[in-house]
């Protein structure tokens, strides 16, 4: 290989180099003062940047991916998902509106690389294997072997006129409450319409979660509340005209009692 | 000081600290995203540009120690590949010459004031003292992300001489700058 010389720092700059020529590269800039000059002055060329202001949601975006492993794996399963609060693990589209849930609370740490691998669990058991999930759980540091969470699974019925079924998974965990569904037989969508989840206590609804139905009616969400206080009594989905509702507008399609 | 606490946090990051990460993402977040819109023009486009120099760095790829001088040289230049990457892919049409802006543009006067202030004056004091030639390698070459094909093209010069013209404008931006931080008038 021929010898690096100072002819080479454009296409050192440029990042052509192999890692071998880099090495080699960087064999030269230790000893050329002149080089290295000229690569620090290049390093200031940044600044020259108006200020710009960040888009709303990045830094959780970019952190999520970058901290979800299954990311180099071609999640095909994860594609489905489509959950929508807490919006961490997907890239959304920064136009939607933001949820309640501000996405950089700083969940406790290894929270967010194993959600979706519950997520994925459940699909992949339909729900039938508590087991793995309660493995799952006890791996999230805080608390080692001993944490306790409880396990609820729960089939939705249908209302009349709706074909589609749902299967929900409730995890209690300290005074966090984690809710995975999963539906099928879904029907399509039109517009901005979504499925949204809702927990009632005595009639009263919060938003726990959105998903939309893929070509073959599945869809599924993953929900997390970090501070539940209430003993909610039902589940429910309602079909509604667009995602983001503190109140449900659309009629229920699916419901059952927790 | 900055650049020591910048590898002990890059340090950090490849024993796999997410906090680590996070706070070198906060360190450089506005300028780095700033960069990148410089060089995309496309907001989208910069933020993909940013999340694949976060990956990269959290997985190890094009490892970074002192040797390699100053941290932020290191970042700004995989940030520029990872921009001309994607840049090229997006392959949208040679931007027109007359839409080339003036590099160190800006009515100061107007325009925010950006928190690398000091740094920003002391480059764009280096880059006016620079000939409108020389300048617009720069920014062909270095913002751009152009090839020196396009170049040669866009300045109507025999392709074996972009090199070395692209060499001789960081060669005088260099020494400009060396006269801008002495304080003194440039040098030659
Ligand atoms: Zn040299």
């Amino acid at each position: 290989m021929t010898k690096m010389n100072c002819d080479h720092v454009i296409d050192y700059l440029n990042g052509t180099f192999t890692e071998e020529e880099m090495r080699e590269f960087q064999l030269h800039l230790n000893s050329c003062e002149d080089c290295r000059e000229l690569v620090e002055a290049v390093g200031e060329l940044p600044y020259l940047a108006e200020a710009a202001e960040p888009p709303a949601g990045m830094k959780a975006r970019i952190l999520a991916n970058v901290f979800d492993e299954s990311h180099q794996q071609e999640p095909v399963k994860e594609e489905t998902i489509k959950a929508q609060e807490p919006s961490i693990e997907a890239a959304q589209p920064a136009a939607k509106p933001a949820p309640k849930v501000v996405p950089m609370v700083k969940p406790p740490k290894e929270r967010i690389w194993w959600r979706p691998m519950i997520a994925a669990v459940l699909l992949v058991s339909l729900l039938g294997n508590a087991y793995a999930l309660m493995q799952l759980s006890d791996d999230d540091g805080d608390g080692g072997a001993q944490t306790e969470a409880a396990f609820q699974s729960i089939d939705l019925q249908a209302s009349e006129s709706f074909g589609g079924t749902a299967k929900a998974a409730l995890v209690r965990e300290g005074d966090s409450l984690e809710v995975v569904v999963q539906g099928e037989g879904l029907q399509a969508l039109s517009g901005s319409e979504v499925y949204q989840i809702w927990l009632l206590k005595d009639g009263q609804p919060i938003p726990a979660g959105a998903f939309e139905a893929d070509a073959g009616g599945q869809g599924a969400a993953f929900y997390q509340l970090e501070q539940n206080t209430e003993e909610w009594d039902t589940i429910a989905i309602t079909l509604e005209p667009e995602a983001g509702n503190e109140l449900p507008e659309g009629e229920i399609v699916l419901s059952a009692g927790l | 000081m900055e650049n020591s606490s910048d590898f002990m946090l890059y340090r950090l990051i490849q024993d796999k600290d997410k906090d680590a990460l996070e706070q070198l993402y906060d360190r450089y977040e506005k300028i780095l995203f700033s960069f990148l819109l410089k060089m995309t023009e496309d907001r989208a486009l910069a933020e993909e540009a940013m999340q694949e120099v976060f990956i990269k760095i959290w997985r190890g790829t094009g490892e970074y120690d002192e040797s390699k001088g100053k941290f932020t040289s290191w970042l700004f230049t995989m940030s520029r590949n990872s921009a001309i990457d994607l840049i090229r892919k997006r392959k949208k049409p040679t931007v027109p010459l007359d839409e080339i802006n003036d590099m160190a543009d800006g009515d100061s006067s107007v325009e925010q004031k950006a928190e690398w202030q000091e740094q920003k004056d002391q480059i764009q004091t280096a880059v006016e003292r620079l000939s409108a030639e020389q300048q617009k390698m720069i920014q062909l070459f270095y913002f751009k992300g152009h090839t020196h094909e396009a170049i040669a093209e866009i300045c109507d010069l025999p392709l074996g001489t972009v090199k070395s013209r692209i060499r001789l404008a960081l060669g005088k931006l260099k020494k400009s700058l060396h006269g801008v931080q002495e304080g003194g008038a440039i040098d030659d």
